[in-house]
C-alpha cells in the first residue's frame, strides 16, 4: 500500500501506542483491551511505571524512542499509531523523528499525534477559539516544542503522505491526572486562589472523552490531515471547577483580582551565585564527597588550618557572611503570597474557549463523560488512592 | 554414613567446614543482582565467586567491568554448573523452577531469589530434588533477616500484647522496580503482580509471625494481566485465640506501608524498611515506645542484609543444617498466592468500566461505518 494513499481505510487492528505507560496511554490502553477497539502495542520505555498497564494482557515493546532500530522494531506489524510520548528536548524531537519515519515506512494507515492547546502558549488570541487560528512562538516553552512537534507531523503528512491527525487537548482530567492531582495538592498547600472571580472559561477534557475522540481520529477517514481541539462539552468556568475540587478538602479558596498577584521575586544572576556557592561549597554531603579526591582533602586542610589561626571573632563573621541571618515566620502570619507565574493562574487570566465542534462535525465526537460525571469518578479515584 | 541429626547430611560436591570458602556462581544479572547480591559475594569472606551467567552480552560485559571481574562471566548457565559448590539464582521468576532444579539435581546449593517458583508443583519439584541430592534450598527472603521481624515474634510470643486480635499490612508505592528483562510485565514470566513480587515478603513474614492463616477472600484489579492493586483477608488461631488479618498492596498509589498488629494491651507498628525495632503503642495512652533488641541498639552501623543471608546460606551448606528460609517455607507463599488468584474477585473500579459501553457504542458505529465505507470503495474499484 501507498502510504496514505487512501481516503477510506480500515479501522486498525495493531496500534502503536508511545507513552503508554503516562496518564493518557494507560487509559487508552486499557479502552483498547476492554472495548477490543484493536489490539495495542504498548512501547514502554521503563518497566517501573507500567503497573497500570501491565493488569491487561498487552503485546509490551520495550526499548527507547531515540533508538531508530528500537522504534522500528516496534512498528513492525503495526497499522497505526498514537504518539504521546513526553520527555526531554531530544524525546520531543529526535524520538518524534523516529517514530515518524518509520510509520512512513511502514505506511501506516493513520498517525494520531497528541499535541496541546499550549501551542497557542500563555495568551491564546481571541480566534483561537477554532483550529483555524494560527499558532505562533510564544514565552512558553513547552507550547513552543508542541508547536514544533506539529510543524514536523504536518511535514510527513504533506511530504511521505503519511494520514496525519493531531489532537489539541488543554488540561486533561480525571483518575490518574497529573493536572488534577496538581491542583489538589495546591489547594491543600493553600497556594491556590480564584483569580478575577474565576469567569473565565476553564478549558479541560475528561480523559475517557480525549481517548474517545482519539478512537475516532483512527477510524474516521474525514480525520486525515485534520486538527482538533478536544475539550468537554459546555461551559465550564474556573470557579467552578476550582471550587469543586477544593470541596473535596473541605476548602475553600480565597480570591484575588489579576492586579493582585505578585510576581515571584526576580533572580539576580551574580548576586545570587555569589551568595549561594559558599552555602553550597561548605555542605556537609559535597565536602564529604570531594573528600574523596586526595588534592582536594589536602587544599581542605590547609584552608581549614588557616581558619582555625583567625580570631574567634573573625571566624564568627566569616560564618555569618556565609551563612545568613536566620529568619523565622512569626506563627499566624505567614504570608502566602500567590505567584502570577503560577500556571493555574494564569490560565485563568485566559479568556478563549476552545471548541471542539470541528472534532463533533468530521469525527462525530460527543464528549460522552460529562463535567460532573467525570468529577465523581475521579473523586471516587481519589478517595480509593487515599488522597481523599 | 551421614547424621540423621542434620537436614543436609552429606553433600559431596560441597567443601565443609568453616575454613574452607565456598564457590558461588550467580545466575542471572539483573537489577538485584547488580544492586545486592553481587556486592555481598563480593565482600563475603566466606565465599569465591567462580562463576556467573548473563545472557545479555551488554549486560554481562557491563557487570564484567563494573566489578572487575576475571573470565568468569558466560552467557550460559550451564557453563556455570561445574565450577560451583553454591549459586544464587537472581533469574525471571518463571525460570527459577527449571534452572534450580537443574543445580540442585547435580547436589549444587541454591539461594534462590524469592519467590522460589511461579506454582506449588515446581516448588515441590525443587524441594523433591534438593532433598534427593542432599543439596541446601535456601529463599531470599531477606527481611526475614531484619532484627525487627525477630522482635515482632518475640513480643507477639511474649505475651506482651496479651491475646493478638487482628493485623493489617499495606504496601503500596507509585511505581515498581525498573526490572531490565521486562518479566514483571506479564504473568507467564513474573508468575504474578503485586501479590508476587512486592507481596510475597509479608506472606512469608505472616507465616513466621501468626502460623498457618485461611485465606477468607481475595480481590484484585487483574483484567487478564497481573494485578497491579489486592486486598486479601485471613483468619486463623494464634495461642488459642481468633485472629484477622487484611493484606493491601498497591504498585499504582502509596499506602500507609506498616504492619500494625493490634493486642488486647496495644498496638505495634513496623513500618516498612523499619529493620532494628518496633514501635508499640499502649490502648488508651498517648504514648509511643520504640523497642529494640540491646546489641541491635548498640551496633553503630547496620549491616547489608543480603550479606546477612549470604552467610546464613553458606552457614547452612557448611554445617547441614537448615536456612533460615528453606524450599518448604518458602513454597508456603507460593501457595497461598496461588489460593489468592483462584479465589479473585474483582475489586471495585467504577473510574475503569464506568463510561465503558456509551464509548463502544460511540466508537464502535464509527469502526464499522468505516469497515462499510473501505468496503464499499474496495467492490466499486473491483
Amino acid at each position: 500500500m501507498t502510504p496514505g494513499s487512501s481516503n477510506v481505510s480500515n479501522p486498525p487492528a495493531k496500534v502503536l501506542i508511545t507513552g503508554a505507560t503516562g496518564f493518557i496511554g494507560s487509559r487508552l490502553c486499557e479502552i483498547l483491551s476492554l472495548t477490543k477497539f484493536a489490539v495495542p502495542r504498548a512501547f514502554v520505555h521503563s518497566t517501573a511505571t507500567a503497573a497500570r498497564i501491565t493488569r491487561f494482557p498487552l503485546d509490551f515493546f520495550v526499548g527507547d524512542l531515540c533508538d531508530r532500530k528500537s522504534v522500528q522494531r516496534a512498528m513492525e506489524g503495526c497499522d497505526a499509531v498514537v504518539h504521546l510520548a513526553r520527555g526531554d528536548k531530544r524525546v520531543m524531537r529526535v524520538g518524534l523523528e523516529n517514530v515518524l519515519r518509520a510509520a512512513a515506512d511502514q505506511g501506516v494507515s493513520r498517525f494520531v499525534h497528541m499535541s496541546s492547546v499550549a501551542v497557542y502558549g500563555n495568551h491564546p488570541p481571541p480566534e483561537s477559539t477554532s483550529e483555524a487560528a494560527p499558532a505562533k512562538r510564544t514565552d512558553m516553552e513547552y507550547g513552543n516544542e508542541k508547536l514544533r512537534q506539529e510543524e514536523r507531523v504536518l511535514k510527513y503528512g504533506r511530504r511521505r503522505g503519511l494520514p496525519i491527525v493531531i489532537l489539541r487537548p488543554p488540561n486533561v482530567s480525571g483518575p490518574f491526572s497529573g493536572f488534577s492531582l496538581d491542583l489538589m495538592n495546591r489547594i491543600r498547600g493553600g497556594r491556590l486562589a480564584i483569580v478575577e472571580a474565576g469567569q473565565n472559561p476553564c478549558n479541560l477534557v475528561y480523559v475517557d472523552n480525549l481517548v474517545e475522540a482519539v478512537l475516532l481520529a483512527l477510524c474516521k477517514p474525514e480525520a486525515t490531515g485534520e486538527i482538533f481541539f478536544i475539550t468537554d462539552s459546555g461551559a465550564l468556568s474556573w470557579e467552578r471547577c476550582l471550587n469543586d475540587h477544593a470541596a473535596l478538602l473541605g476548602r475553600s479558596l480565597p480570591r484575588v483580582s489579576a492586579t493582585e498577584l505578585v510576581d515571584k521575586p526576580a533572580e539576580r544572576y551574580i548576586r545570587d551565585s555569589l551568595r549561594a556557592v559558599p552555602r553550597v561549597l561548605l555542605a556537609g554531603e559535597l565536602r564529604g564527597l570531594l573528600r574523596e579526591i586526595p588534592a582536594i582533602r589536602s587544599i581542605e586542610s590547609v584552608f581549614y588550618a588557616g581558619f582555625q589561626s583567625l580570631s574567634g571573632e573573625s571566624q564568627q563573621k566569616i560564618r555569618h557572611i556565609v551563612q545568613g541571618p536566620l529568619v523565622f515566620e512569626k506563627n499566624g502570619t505567614l504570608d502566602r503570597s500567590m505567584y502570577f507565574r503560577d500556571n493555574i493562574h494564569q490560565a485563568q487570566c485566559r479568556k478563549v474557549a476552545h471548541s471542539s465542534e470541528k472534532a463533533r462535525r468530521l469525527l462525530g465526537y460527543s464528549a460522552l463523560v460529562s463535567y460532573r460525571e467525570g468529577m465523581e469518578l475521579t473523586e471516587a479515584w481519589l478517595r480509593y488512592c487515599r488522597f481523599l | 554414613m551421614s547424621d540423621p541429626d542434620l537436614k543436609y547430611p552429606t553433600n559431596t560436591a560441597t567443601p565443609r567446614g568453616a575454613g574452607r570458602k565456598v564457590r558461588l556462581g550467580i545466575v542471572g544479572c539483573g537489577a538485584i543482582a547488580e544492586s545486592a547480591h553481587l556486592p555481598a559475594v563480593l565482600s563475603s569472606p566466606s565465599v569465591e565467586l567462580t562463576a556467573l551467567s548473563e545472557v545479555s552480552d551488554p549486560r554481562r560485559s557491563y557487570i564484567q567491568r563494573r566489578f572487575g571481574l576475571g573470565p568468569i562471566c558466560f552467557d550460559d548457565y550451564h557453563e556455570v554448573l561445574p565450577r560451583v559448590d553454591a549459586v544464587v539464582l537472581a533469574l525471571p521468576n518463571a525460570l527459577h523452577a527449571s534452572v534450580g532444579t537443574e543445580f540442585l539435581s547435580r547436589g549444587i546449593h541454591v539461594l534462590c531469589e524469592k519467590p522460589l517458583a511461579t506454582s506449588s508443583h515446581e516448588c515441590k519439584q525443587m524441594c523433591e530434588t534438593a532433598q534427593a541430592a542432599l543439596a541446601v534450598l535456601a529463599v531470599g527472603f531477606v527481611t526475614r533477616f531484619f532484627p525487627s521481624t525477630e522482635l515482632t515474634k518475640l513480643v507477639i510470643e511474649s505475651g506482651f500484647l496479651g491475646a493478638v486480635q487482628s493485623f493489617d499490612y499495606e504496601f503500596g508505592t507509585d511505581g515498581g522496580w525498573a526490572t531490565l528483562s521486562g518479566y514483571n510485565l506479564s504473568r507467564s514470566t513474573s508468575g504474578g503482580g503485586v501479590l508476587v513480587v512486592s507481596g510475597s515478603h509479608f506472606l512469608d513474614r505472616m507465616f513466621y509471625l501468626f502460623g498457618d492463616l485461611d485465606l477468607v477472600s481475595y480481590a484484585d484489579d487483574n483484567h487478564g494481566g497481573v494485578e497491579a492493586n489486592c486486598v486479601a483477608r485471613f483468619e486463623g488461631s494464634l495461642r488459642g485465640h481468633a485472629v484477622q488479618g487484611r493484606i493491601t498492596l498497591s504498585k499504582t498509589h502509596r499506602l500507609a506501608n506498616r504492619l500494625r498488629i493490634i493486642g488486647e494491651t496495644g498496638t505495634l507498628e513496623i513500618g516498612e524498611g523499619q529493620s532494628r525495632s518496633v514501635t508499640y503503642i499502649p490502648t488508651q495512652s498517648g504514648l509511643q515506645h520504640e523497642i529494640s533488641m540491646i546489641e541491635t541498639a548498640r551496633a553503630k552501623s547496620e549491616p547489608d542484609y543480603f550479606s546477612v543471608q549470604l552467610e546464613d546460606f553458606v552457614r547452612a551448606i557448611q554445617t547441614g543444617t537448615s536456612p533460615r528460609i528453606d524450599g518448604e517455607q518458602g513454597s508456603k507463599s507460593v501457595a497461598i498466592g496461588e489460593r489468592c488468584y483462584e479465589l479473585a474477585a474483582p475489586l471495585e473500579e467504577p473510574w475503569c468500566t464506568a463510561t465503558l459501553e456509551r464509548l463502544e457504542s460511540s466508537v464502535l458505529q464509527a469502526k464499522a461505518a468505516a469497515i462499510d465505507g473501505s468496503y464499499a470503495l474496495g467492490s466499486s474499484r473491483g
